[in-house]
């Protein structure tokens, strides 16, 4: 999952000086700029994905999942360049992220190069986790993304899980050591979603709190 | 279809697993050392705290599975 909201360049000189004078409204940004184009255009790289598992083509299947990868990081980095950050974009992007790789996971499954009750326990956990974003959404009232810094890190692991079955390589041991760390990260997640206190509404400068001030600042 | 040698496709894997799974190992391990003095009541510190933790056990889990495979 690429981190289009985490490091705010633009607005980090704003957060350092809080005796500055309030900044102006937050600048409103289009769902079609390019960074969600980018974002969208990974979908591109399933149906290949696909022809190539059926045919029983491992490389060019493995050729798709890096493009799709790729993709997921070049967003992140168009998003800084055309200065293009959203929420929504943040969200777009999560979902990218769940449709491409569990995709990716369900055909592998389905064609036997991936231990299949694996794969529906994740995929299981990882919809249960959606559900908790949008109760997430509800109780705070506007559009926006719980930033959980260890499902960042799993979503990398999902995406070696679906190289490492399209390369088969030690798919095992990476599936199921996956579903533990994946059951503990849902259950923290969903404890700061569900029953956390709401964050508070973000301030002119886009920061939501002094925590996320000190955050800007790189501790 | 093939373009390269299985064999080659396996060293590859290994490669960027190791190299990846090392650089994330040092680089959340390194988060954590910055975050050792933070206030552990914030709850965006804890979350951090817990996420970097798991981005080592991954990274460990990464490395543990190259070397599975090589031994």
């Amino acid at each position: 999952m690429s981190n289009r909201m985490s490091n705010p360049m633009s607005s980090s000189s704003a957060a350092r000086s809080t005796s500055a004078p309030p900044a102006t409204a937050p600048r409103l940004v289009s769902p079609y700029n390019p960074a969600n184009a980018v974002t969208a255009s990974r979908f591109l790289t399933l149906p290949p994905f696909l022809w190539a598992v059926h045919h029983g083509h491992y490389q060019i299947a493995a050729v798709a999942i890096v493009v799709c990868a790729l993709l997921d990081k070049v967003d992140g980095l168009v998003a800084k360049v055309f200065d293009c950050r959203s929420s929504f974009g943040e969200l777009f992007d999560a979902i990218t992220d769940g449709v491409c790789y569990g995709f990716c996971l369900i055909v592998l499954a389905v064609y036997g190069w991936a231990p299949a009750v694996a794969v529906v326990a994740a995929l299981g956990l990882g919809g249960l986790n959606s559900v908790f974003r949008a109760i997430h959404i509800k109780r705070v009232g506007r559009p926006v993304n719980y930033k959980s810094y260890a499902m960042e890190r799993l979503v990398g692991f999902i995406a070696y899980l679906v190289g490492f079955a399209v390369a088969r390589y030690e798919v095992t041991y990476y599936y199921w050591t996956f579903l533990p760390l994946m059951v503990v990260v849902v259950a923290h997640d969903a404890k700061r979603m569900l029953l956390d206190p709401v964050p508070p509404p973000p301030a002119a400068d886009g920061a939501t709190s002094t925590s996320e001030l000190v955050a800007k600042e790189g501790v | 279809m093939t373009f390269v040698p299985h064999a080659a496709i396996v060293w590859f894997v290994t490669t960027v697993t190791m190299a990846l799974s090392s650089a994330w190992l040092v680089y959340d391990s390194w988060n954590l050392w910055r975050l050792r003095g933070a206030d552990r009541k914030d709850p965006l510190v804890r979350d951090k705290i817990f996420g970097y933790v798991i981005g080592v056990i991954t990274a460990v889990v990464g490395i543990v599975g190259v070397l599975r495979y090589h031994t």
